[in-house]
């Protein structure tokens, strides 16, 4: 499965498929913006991250580089190209 | 997503480096939950220490609970995570409400303390601090995140604010925290900040309408240490490197 498909279904899992139906959730989704996560449910899905793909990335590490606007900006591109380029 | 049971409720909590050799212990604040560490404050301690999270009850993932929000009934529930998760002695660390429960943990099970560090705790007593108990509504919440918004620049959508709101309107009207908080206005002037005895940083922002709060801890805790930073009473937010690295500083080498 694609990052993005596997990602997708993660933030369904965490925000819940009643407000993802209303979604257009693609690369260019922002967390806080567009998807409206707040802090506790963007901890979930980083922890789904973590479990899902292990010690093949360092997700913590690469998340506690970023500042407060770098998190806020944060969007689901971003992550799929960090995952992406961890594991080749 | 782990929530493990703590005296018969879900509490939720987050790890890092479990094979460290010593645990620091952190607690978060009121309306908040353990986000507010887990980005950056705590990747920073885990490089040497184990660090445990978790939501205070009715906050984050946690379950919701009625009564305890004293902080008797908060520092058991502390003490009984800490026994769950087979932990002796932890360094501590408690922001706004969670230095509360930080201070009355370390007056009440000084043994289970290492190190003490308290960010931004408000006097209970001061107004400000009971105004905002007393006077919560929507327009409340509202103004609130307005203000909160100014300083750390994050806009809550409508869902967010509807999910914020619906835990406010919770706390504020099916538990007892309005009460248990008014009743511990009395705190600072007890004799239990005094007994204190464990090696403390105070951590407050510069501009912080808690300072004053910090300078009369300082006076009260013998030894202790007051680290003006700057921001206000966010630093957390505002300043998550600078925190995280004075707690890795002061629980690694005191």
């Amino acid at each position: 499965m694609d990052t993005i498909e596997v990602l997708k279904q993660f933030i369904t899992e965490v925000i819940g498929e009643e407000f993802v139906e209303d979604m257009d959730i693609n690369m260019n989704s922002s967390f806080t913006k567009d998807l409206e996560m707040d802090s506790i449910e963007i901890v979930s899905f980083s922890e789904k991250i973590k479990a899902h793909y292990g010690d093949q990335i360092d997700f913590t590490g690469w998340l506690s580089n970023m500042d407060l606007d770098q998190l806020i900006n944060l969007n689901l591109g971003m992550i799929v190209n960090y995952i992406d380029d961890a594991r080749n | 997503m782990p929530v493990i049971e703590v005296n018969n409720r879900g509490v939720h909590i987050q790890e890092l480096n479990r094979g460290a050799v010593e645990t620091v212990l952190l607690v978060h604040g009121m309306f908040s939950n353990l986000s507010v560490y887990y980005f950056n404050i705590a990747p920073i301690l885990a490089k040497d220490f184990h660090v445990v999270m978790y939501d205070l009850k009715s906050h984050g993932l946690s379950e919701r609970i009625a009564g305890g929000y004293d902080l008797e009934h908060m520092t058991n529930d502390l003490l009984g995570l800490m026994n769950e998760l087979e932990l002796g002695a932890v360094h501590l660390g408690g922001y706004s409400f969670g230095g509360l429960i930080a201070l009355k943990m370390a007056s009440r099970f000084p043994d289970r303390v290492k190190k003490l560090a308290v960010i931004e705790a408000p006097d209970p007593n001061d107004d400000k601090t009971r105004d905002i108990i007393d006077d919560y509504s929507r327009e409340f919440l509202e103004h609130y995140v307005t203000n909160f918004t100014d300083t750390t620049r994050v806009k809550m959508g409508k869902r967010q604010m509807e999910r914020n709101h619906r835990m406010y309107e919770y706390l504020f009207h099916e538990t007892s925290i309005k009460s248990d908080m008014l009743a511990e206005r009395d705190f600072f002037s007890s004799p239990e900040p005094d007994s204190i005895d464990r090696q403390t940083l105070l951590l407050y922002g510069a501009e912080s309408n808690c300072l004053n709060a910090g300078k009369l801890l300082k006076r009260k805790i013998k030894g202790a240490e007051l680290l003006e930073v700057t921001g206000d009473h966010n630093i957390p937010i505002q300043k998550p490197v600078i925190i995280g690295e004075a707690l890795e500083k002061f629980f690694k080498h005191g």
